[in-house]
């Protein structure tokens, strides 16, 4: 069963200490683009070696629901998502893309991963950090076939015993109640 | 539990008849012949919409959505947006999502839980059994204004089978058993494994396609032919041996029902050609399944099956996807997509087949992301004139249908074009017959 994504508030305050936060703003951001850049070469194996073992990799579905009832407008764990995977699941789609048989993406989609809205935060654990970003991902298929994806992504992060950063929880929440594109054939 | 409508019959106009076209020209099925037009001509279309959608007993949601007074769920009839709701009493009953004032959505959440249905244009309000108990300024309409004759139209025949709720504006549509036909026979290898019947876990998976309906529909009722080409990575990843099925299981054995009603459904009989989930496929008493459902319907429907009932709602059992293909113009689709469960199955169960569902169909599953493909592609070349108006081949397993012995009705060889001829056949005849609605021309 999945758990609970983390809770962003931690980030509605303003920065206080600006020194504090440098270095790890510029390694998530830095971790982020580089992120993109393997998604948008479709290095799909490369980009999961930026994950924890323990990885959560969720896409709730956003429903439109009364104003009163909004706290039920995003999809809870254990509910139908759009992604809801391990590595290993997430390992299994790639191989997919690797058979050389995914038509889907042959021949391969053009992508843009675009990242911003960086905000980190301490994470609940000693050595974590929460990161929330927005993504704007552009899909080109084909000849005229264009699909945009757009939405804030919640991360956890935590370092491997050599100090580099891996993420072991994301939430992604995309900013559309009808997925707007005939799939997602990429990652977010 | 049909539901009847309660309400005065609401004020009317003379009813402005519309032009017709004879489809038969379109098809040719003694000689397995279909022309693309019947995908892309707008004219066509808005003649599905009158007669094919229109009187037929169309999917709107599964009973486990409803478990209070009050909870409701929109979706949509052919174009038509539609409320479910449950009453006071506890029925279900389903309206036009429309304002009988102007027109307007007046509900425009997709599920939640109320007691109105308020317009919020001019502020008239219905409640659940969609009567007008509320208009401002009432004061202003005239005296033979009468609220009761503007309640919110309802469908003229709500009806379940086995969990799934069905509806058609149609009176004269026959009961949905009948109008199911053989193929309950079929869908119960799905819906009626546990004697608690099954549920739809929270979250509706909602797409858009491009792409005209009937291929989807036509293609889960007819088409294992495509999996193993289309499908080809998928099967690679979930071989055992992760090269890709034997050639046994690609060629494997199975049957196709094709329904005089248009329904259809597919399946492999090969005991090894099945795509279950592990966790799932050892929580079955296949041996209890055996007594209940019968040896024919566990070895086969309730295989890697796939189906269609007609016109658009369709469903995978070993997946425990159901979806309803809602068309969105002669090119577009969307898709709205449950997780269905048997109600007995330990939560671990229930998450394994959600999980395994997700990442197998739904918009990024890996057998459905090259689904949409297909159809986008299909459907652009519709767009030309020489392409567009080709015929397409639908003569695989011709002269090969009867009735086999073990599985009720016309079945064929699992690798058949038959039950898209019998879909196209009925989508012939419904585009052919003058609708209920249009017997009272002056």
């Amino acid at each position: 069963m999945t758990t609970h994504p983390p809770e962003p508030a931690v980030m509605d305050t303003a920065p206080v200490s600006i020194d504090s936060e440098i270095r790890i703003h510029f390694e998530v951001q830095r971790l982020y683009a580089y992120e993109a850049r393997l998604l948008d070469q479709h290095r799909y194996a490369d980009w999961l070696e930026l994950f924890t073992e323990d990885l959560h990799y969720w896409a709730p579905v956003r429903t439109n629901r009364l104003r009163r009832q909004q706290s039920l407008a995003d999809g809870a764990p254990g509910e139908v998502g759009i992604f809801d995977e391990t590595k290993a699941s997430l390992a299994w789609r790639i191989r997919r893309f690797d058979s050389g048989m995914a038509w889907a993406e042959d021949p391969p989609s053009r992508t843009r991963h675009l990242i911003t809205n960086v905000l980190v935060a301490p994470g609940d654990e000693p050595g974590e950090h929460i990161a929330e970003s927005a993504f704007l991902c552009y899909r080109n298929r084909l000849e005229r076939e264009v699909d945009l994806y757009a939405g804030c992504r919640t991360d956890v992060l935590r370092r491997d015993p050599d100090g580099m950063l891996l993420i072991a929880r994301r939430t992604i929440l995309l900013d559309q109640n009808v997925l707007l594109a005939k799939n997602i054939s990429t990652f977010l | 539990m049909t539901s009847t409508p309660a309400l005065p019959e609401a004020p009317r106009l003379a009813r402005v008849p519309e032009p017709a076209v004879d489809v038969g020209a379109y098809l040719d099925l003694d000689r397995g012949l279909v022309d693309r037009r019947i995908l892309s001509d707008q004219a066509l279309y808005r003649q599905e919409l009158r007669r094919v959608f229109a009187p037929s007993w169309l999917f709107l949601a599964h009973e486990s959505q409803f478990r209070k007074p009050g909870d409701f769920f929109t979706t949509y009839m052919g174009e038509d947006p539609v409320i479910v709701a449950m009453g006071r009493d506890r029925k279900l009953r389903a309206f036009l999502n429309a304002c009988r004032h102007r027109g307007m959505r007046v509900c425009r959440a997709d599920t939640g839980a109320t007691k109105a249905f308020t317009c919020s244009y001019h502020g008239w309000s219905y409640d659940l059994a969609g009567e007008l108990v509320n208009v401002p300024n009432g004061e202003d309409y005239p005296a033979h204004f009468d609220r009761r004759e503007w309640g919110l139209t309802q469908v003229a025949q709500l009806d379940t089978y086995k969990g799934l709720v069905f509806a058609t504006w149609n009176p004269e549509a026959p009961p949905l058993v009948e109008a199911l036909g053989g193929m309950a026979w079929y869908m119960d290898a799905m819906l009626d494994r546990d004697p608690e019947g099954t549920e739809a876990l929270d979250g509706v998976h909602k797409w858009v396609l491009e792409g005209n309906w009937k291929l989807a529909a036509e293609q889960f009722a007819s088409d294992w032919y495509h999996v193993n080409i289309s499908h080809a990575s998928a099967l690679m990843v979930m071989s055992p041996s992760g090269k890709g099925p034997k050639a046994e299981i690609v060629q494997t054995p199975g049957r196709q029902y094709t329904d005089p009603l248009g329904h259809g459904a597919g399946f492999p009989t090969h005991p090894k050609s099945r795509f279950d989930d592990r966790v799932v496929h050892g929580y079955y008493d296949y041996g209890a399944l055996r007594e209940r459902l019968g040896d024919a319907r566990v070895e086969g429907p309730m295989t890697t099956g796939h189906a269609t009932v007609f016109p658009n709602f369709s469903y995978l059992p070993v997946f425990g996807s159901i979806r309803v293909w809602h068309p969105k113009g002669p090119d577009r689709i969307e898709v709205h997509a449950w997780t269905i469960v048997d109600r007995s199955m330990p939560d671990e169960v229930k998450d394994a087949q959600r999980l395994y569902n997700l990442r197998t169909f739904g918009p990024s599953g890996i057998f459905e992301q090259d689904d949409g493909e297909n159809w986008s592609e299909c459907q652009s070349t519709a767009r030309g004139f020489m392409a567009g108006s080709m015929a397409l081949n639908y003569q695989m397993g011709m002269g090969l249908q009867a009735e086999d012995g073990v599985h009720p009705g016309t079945t064929g060889r699992l690798y058949s074009d038959g039950a898209a001829r019998g879909f196209y056949a009925r989508w012939r005849d419904l585009m052919n017959t003058p609708a209920w609605h249009e017997k009272d021309t002056p």
